[in-house]
């Protein structure tokens, strides 16, 4: 029982000074993007914002697929576009044995997109239609998405704050808000590292996994907090003592919902859709960090020296 | 007792019904899980925003070219205030469609002004010159003989001299087009503009020409748009003034009519256009014509594509996920909290059901992000559960009997319950309003995961709990309540 009982009393300082590294790191990791990157943004947008081409598609090999270095591909994908920088942007992937190819390009028309269909047959050999993925998004559209999505995040997070305020007095308000925006600028963070190391790129599915962190990690810190009221209203203990007693009593249960959160979200990692794959671990990373934060951090913003 | 007796026959009502609905009404799912294309149009409008009217009328014209080219199944329908979206399930390439869908196709009938004579017949020699070069470039570029474009380039050079033009366009290809359009917009400048257009037509029909391989385009016009035919062409016949078909500004063909039409003009109301088309070109003009100019210009601004075996292998991966995911959470409620976890998995199994049917009732198109929110919606209501559990628990802890530590549990949980649901749930609404498409999918399974889980958890846990509390035997202590907790 003992993994339960948290001395978050004497622990008060670690918990912020790990949150401040937290930040400190994701804070290093934004203004390193922002400044240091070849596309200069704060994460490395995916192109649903930025507008571009992107093609999945497998193989018909008869028993192995042969190997082609892709370099050699691209040099005969010139006759694509009428663009001639087209073959500079033409990032192109083979995965599974050489099984299945995967391009990235800059945006091309559905003539254009067809012609890279066709011409790419001509290099590799057959293609197989039926395992066709294409998604070609104009960058107007692209604009339009990025503030469409930075719209949702704003109206959503003053929708969820002016419930909070609503619902609880204007202290604990502003803690469990200040405990959700210390959840997604890690959250962010850590997705700016992934660009600046991996280049994993966010799409508009990132957005809403902050979305829906935000919900979720609100509705953690929330329950702590609805405890520590009731128990500031029945127990006659002191301040910081109620206050550890209620972030025990609560911890099982947040522990436990955010085991049975992550479980199908590590199923849908495992075994789902590529496409649902870094949503998964966006919104896996959220949920850590806001049990972690609603256990943690929120109460203890509260504790009294 | 009797109520609870009540709320037991109501929720296997439900279930039964969720069963039925669910084998009657089977469940739409989307593009990515069928596989398919989707086209998302956006309208241009240079000033001012688009009008709802406006949006509807595109969305018309649209509707009839879609039908007319024969497109089975597809779905047009508007998004947000300016664009639309139109999905094409199955085998069928975006191609030809988006040939199609893109054109205005605002065909017009002029007549040449007076004394142009001259500057019409320089033109067209141009123009005539300039299709060869197309022609002849197409046929380099077919046989990959790409190095030898200099005689084309010296050809072209001189006629952009002669008409004193300079293309926009860097690589050849864009140059000769844009020279072509160029020219057929100086001729069409060179014609009045008549009453008449293609809001008079009624039919449009193509066949091929007798003397050669190329096709042409019949109109029928209306009862009124045939008078207004024979009027101008009574005008003009016998006299040098041509008459123009002039289709988004550019003239495609321009045609003398016969002294013996001065009299009555032409009558009967049909026409043909004969302007060098492929029988391609015919079919795109014949169903852009059929089904009238577009009010707007439009752009498509986003295509996605998705064959119908990666569709039905996304299926199978969220089915394996979800499948899964249920039965690890199943067992680890189970270990935890032994006969409770028992009735949260019960619960789980009615809340997959419940929220199918509804998906299959309202209806909810199932996606890739819909089914991603489905799963998660799942831990999101075991949460629910497990908040009345620990309270459960810890009542039962501090001596109290089962039955009120029940009783006590379900109450004190629910204002927190409610809490966390209504956080969760603006999330969601605000994603539905805001989102895209794709981003609706996932909102509106989350936010009616939760909304269903507000039932199950409250009111099915609760119910099947008394249900099985009923049975002596079921009210062993240690049944609800371990030594040492789990972890």
């Amino acid at each position: 029982m003992n993994f339960f009982n948290l001395n978050l009393i004497k622990n008060r300082k670690k918990v912020f000074s790990f949150s401040l590294f937290l930040i400190f790191l994701s804070l290093v990791g934004i203004l390193y993007s922002t400044f240091n990157t070849s596309y200069k943004m704060p994460i490395n947008l995916g192109m649903d914002f930025i507008g571009g081409n992107e093609l999945r598609i497998e193989r018909v090999c008869e028993n192995e697929c042969s190997n082609i270095s892709p370099d050699k591909v691209i040099e005969n994908l010139n006759k694509v576009s009428k663009n001639k920088n087209l073959v500079n942007n033409i990032n192109l992937q083979f995965q599974n044995d050489y099984k299945l190819i995967s391009i990235r390009t800059p945006y091309l028309n559905i003539e254009e997109s067809n012609n890279l269909i066709n011409n790419l047959e001509t290099v590799i050999g057959p293609l197989n239609e039926d395992s066709k993925n294409t998604r070609l998004i104009g960058p107007k559209l692209g604009k339009r998405l990025l503030l469409n999505s930075a719209t949702s995040l704003l109206v959503s997070l003053f929708a969820i704050s002016l419930y909070i305020t609503i619902r609880f007095d204007r202290k604990y308000a502003f803690f469990a808000l200040l405990a959700l925006f210390h959840d997604l600028f890690i959250v962010f963070g850590i997705f700016s590292w992934l660009g600046i190391l991996l280049s994993i790129e966010v799409n508009s599915l990132f957005a809403v996994s902050l979305l829906t962190i935000a919900g979720y990690s609100v509705n953690d810190t929330v329950v702590i907090f609805d405890r520590i009221r009731e128990n500031l209203k029945l127990k006659d203990i002191e301040y910081n003592e109620t206050i550890q007693i209620s972030v025990n009593e609560s911890f099982r249960r947040t522990a436990f919902t955010s085991i049975t959160t992550l479980i199908p979200l590590l199923t849908l990692i495992l075994f789902g859709s590529y496409s649902l794959f870094w949503f998964s671990i966006s919104l896996s990373l959220g949920i850590i960090i806001g049990s972690y934060s609603s256990i943690l951090l929120a109460p203890s913003f509260l504790l009294r020296d | 007792m009797k109520r609870r007796q009540g709320w037991l026959f109501f929720i296997i009502f439900l279930l039964s019904l969720a069963i039925y609905l669910l084998i009657n009404y089977p469940l739409q799912l989307g593009l990515d899980l069928k596989g398919g294309s989707q086209l998302t149009l956006q309208l241009i409008k240079e000033e001012g925003k688009v009008s709802k009217d406006e949006l509807e009328a595109v969305k018309t014209v649209l509707d009839k070219r879609v039908n007319n080219l024969g497109v089975s199944e597809s779905n047009l329908q508007t998004l947000g205030r300016d664009q639309l979206i139109l999905e094409l399930p199955g085998e069928q390439n975006p191609l030809i469609a988006s040939r199609v869908l893109g054109k205005t196709a605002l065909l017009e009938f002029r007549t040449q002004k007076i004394g142009t004579t001259k500057e019409l017949k320089r033109l067209q020699l141009q123009r005539f010159k300039i299709n060869d070069l197309i022609e002849e470039y197409s046929l380099l570029e077919q046989n990959k003989i790409i190095d030898d474009f200099n005689n084309i380039n010296s050809l072209l050079s001189d006629i952009q001299k002669t008409l004193n033009y300079s293309p926009k366009s860097q690589d050849l290809f864009g140059k000769l087009i844009d020279t072509k359009l160029f020219i057929n917009n100086e001729i069409a400048n060179l014609f009045n503009k008549t009453e008449l257009s293609g809001k008079d037509l009624i039919n449009a029909g193509r066949r091929q020409e007798q003397t050669n391989n190329n096709w042409e385009v019949l109109l029928t016009f209306s009862n009124d748009g045939g008078d207004k035919f024979a009027d101008i062409t009574k005008s003009i016949a016998g006299s040098e003034q041509l008459l123009a078909i002039i289709l988004d500004g550019e003239s495609i063909s321009e045609a003398s009519v016969g002294s013996q039409f001065s009299n009555t003009g032409i009558t009967g109301g049909l026409a043909t256009i004969s302007g060098n088309f492929s029988a391609e070109d015919a079919r795109e003009l014949e169903v852009q014509l059929k089904g009238g100019s577009l009010p707007l210009p439009i752009e498509i601004v986003e295509t996605n594509t998705i064959g119908a075996l990666l569709g039905s292998k996304n299926i199978i991966k969220s089915l394996y996920a979800a499948i899964s995911g249920l039965i690890v959470v199943g067992i680890f409620m189970i270990l935890n909290y032994r006969i409770l976890g028992f009735v949260s998995v019960i619960s789980l199994i009615l809340y997959g059901f419940f929220n199918l049917a509804l998906y299959s009732l309202i209806p909810v198109t199932l996606t890739l992000p819909g089914i991603s929110g489905l799963i998660l919606s799942i831990g999101m209501a075991v949460d629910a559960n497990i908040l009345i559990f620990e309270r459960i628990r810890e009542e039962l802890k501090s001596g109290n009997t089962l039955i009120r530590s029940i009783d006590s549990g379900f109450q004190r949980a629910n204002s927190s319950i409610i809490d966390g649901h209504i956080t969760t749930f603006v999330s969601c609404f605000v994603l539905f309003l805001l989102g895209t498409n794709f981003v609706k999918g996932f909102a509106a399974t989350l936010g009616i995961g939760v909304a269903i889980s507000l039932f199950t958890s409250l009111n099915c846990s609760k119910t099947i709990l008394k249900f099985l509390t009923t049975y002596q035997s079921l009210r062993e202590r240690n049944l609800y309540l371990k030594k040492e907790s789990f972890l």
